[in-house]
């Protein structure tokens, strides 16, 4: 299938950037979000990352404005959906929301269209089957800030056709991303392995075997990990970190997921990280 | 206690790299081999550094002597990577004087990590003089209770084995779960990669470690017990989860 037209749903942190890779790689966009004023605040964080591409020469001010074109923004879900070819979902992390959303798109999309969601942490399979084209319904995880990070992971499950994950990997390939495919399960490959290294970290502080800045130290230094488990966990936010781990544990059921102490206690406190001056570490 | 001389008894890259720059810190270097006298030559130095083959019976061989010929305050420390540090200082009579120094290669750059391991009975005098050393020796050093796997290996392992939890289960091929943790998240290596780095049976032996000493969640996964029965132990031997040639 040829893909002309995306709607991006949702003009949030994840939503806004999908919609601007998209976007650059020629297609059209239709981004829409619930409130025009959230739509025009991703539509501006668009501009101003083009802007920030256009001062350092690695493209022309056209070129960013032909870009900033292709994307519509709008709140009107049957006007964004209805001619679009793929509808690439960044919504709100709701179970009950998503699916109500996806039954209403099987309503208003053409039968053909790809339903492609961008979540981190919900059942590809349980969504899917919301629908009545479970068939064209598939996992596409982008990471934060989507217009950097290389890699996608494409979710499959039991019921996703051969074509919609082909035309899927492709798109992935016209957009310059790098797609890996996996099958549905919590976390997907890449959140539930980070959390086993996230957690090994922690679980060592929790211990008392060394500090956080040896753990960080020693992954950083003996293998150039970017960011040890403490600094990521500060930088994401405990809470989302809690969130997650959460989630793993009670979905997988075993007892590699579950929550360190030290992040429970953490988040109990209100240190979330550097977004509140505090989590593992201190920040100014 | 500021280390002025460092004896070394045996070979290896990490005694390359330590007379390297130890000589540009003006600390002097004693290089000795285990099969010679070792005793006699190491006899002048603050610090002993073991560096002799990874077997409990040799190593404690090497303490006791150690012990008998070096003077009382010197420092004795291994480089073992298992968690021998108690045992070893078991060995002497200055308990308080022997620590772990383990060397991690990094697998991109000429540079090393120190894990500094602390036995039970190691005091923190002697925790502050190796920092100093190696901080005049130009080597990253990380502190740590001893444990098994220290904290790269228990990390590591644990990745790995869950990892081949994935791929036996068929979640995606070990190709794409290596590629990405590198594309999607920037790790340096796949899961993988590092497991035929490290080599299969030491995964499997440090997960063995763990799974006795704190608790069942370490239990290697199937998969690495039938490739270490298979030799399939990692780039040493040719093949792992891949195929060198």
């Amino acid at each position: 299938m040829e893909i002309k037209k995306i709607a991006v749903l949702g003009a949030g942190v994840m939503g806004h950037g999908i919609a601007q890779v998209c976007a650059q790689a020629g297609y059209e966009i239709n981004l829409r979000d619930v409130k025009d004023e959230f739509v025009q605040s991703g539509i501006s964080k668009i501009r101003k990352f083009l802007g920030g591409s256009v001062e350092k020469q690695r493209m022309t001010q056209a070129e960013a404005d032909a870009v900033v074109g292709r994307i519509k923004g709008m709140t009107d879900l049957e006007k964004a959906v209805r001619d679009a070819d793929v509808i690439i979902e960044a919504i709100v992390e709701d179970i009950n929301v998503k699916k109500e959303t996806y039954q209403e798109l099987d309503q208003m999309c053409r039968p053909d269209a790809i339903f492609a969601s961008n979540t981190s942490a919900q059942s590809i399979t349980e969504m899917a089957m919301a629908t009545k084209r479970p068939d064209k319904f598939i996992g596409m995880h982008f990471f934060n800030p989507a217009q950097l990070m290389r890699g996608v992971e494409v979710v499959v499950h039991e019921k996703t056709s051969q074509e919609t994950r082909d035309t899927i990997v492709n798109l992935c390939k016209k957009l310059g991303k790098e797609p890996g495919i996996c099958q549905d399960s919590p976390g997907f490959v890449v959140n539930r392995l980070l959390q086993i290294w996230y957690n090994e970290g922690l679980n060592m502080y929790d211990e008392g075997i060394a500090e956080p800045i040896d753990i960080d130290t020693a992954l950083k230094v003996a293998y150039n990990f970017r960011m040890g488990p403490f600094e990521l966990r500060d930088l994401v936010g405990i809470d989302i970190g809690y969130a997650s781990t959460t989630t793993h544990y009670r979905e997988l059921m075993r007892e590699q997921f579950r929550p360190p102490r030290c992040l429970i206690m953490k988040m109990k406190a209100g240190n979330l990280g550097r977004k509140t001056g505090k989590g593992f570490y201190e920040y100014k | 206690m500021k280390i002025g001389a460092v004896g070394i008894i045996g070979e290896g890259e990490v005694a390359d790299k330590l007379q390297e720059t130890l000589g540009k810190a003006k600390i002097k270097v004693v290089l000795t081999s285990l099969k010679g006298d070792y005793g006699q030559q190491i006899a002048e130095s603050d610090l002993i550094l073991e560096l002799a083959p990874e077997e409990l019976a040799t190593k404690k061989k090497v303490f006791k002597n150690c012990d008998a010929k070096c003077p009382k305050g010197a420092i004795l420390a291994t480089t073992s990577s298992n968690p021998w540090v108690t045992q070893l200082a078991s060995e002497t009579k200055r308990p308080d004087k022997v620590v772990g120094l383990n060397f991690t290669k990094n697998p991109f750059e000429e540079k090393f990590l120190v894990q500094i391991v602390k036995g039970l009975q190691t005091s923190d005098d002697t925790i502050q003089a190796v920092k100093q050393f190696l901080t005049d020796a130009e080597v990253i050093a990380v502190k740590l209770e001893e444990t098994p796997g220290f904290i790269l290996d228990r990390v590591i392992a644990s990745v790995v084995n869950e990892a081949a939890v994935m791929y036996s289960s068929k979640l995606a091929t070990k190709e794409d779960i290596d590629k990405m943790m590198k594309v999607c998240v920037n790790w340096p290596m796949g899961p993988f990669e590092f497991a035929d780095s490290m080599g299969l049976d030491r995964v499997a032996e440090i997960l063995d470690q763990m799974t006795e000493q704190l608790g069942p969640k370490f239990q290697p996964c199937f998969l690495l017990r039938r490739m270490v029965d298979a030799g399939w132990l990692g780039k040493k031997t040719g093949r792992g989860f891949y195929v060198y040639s």
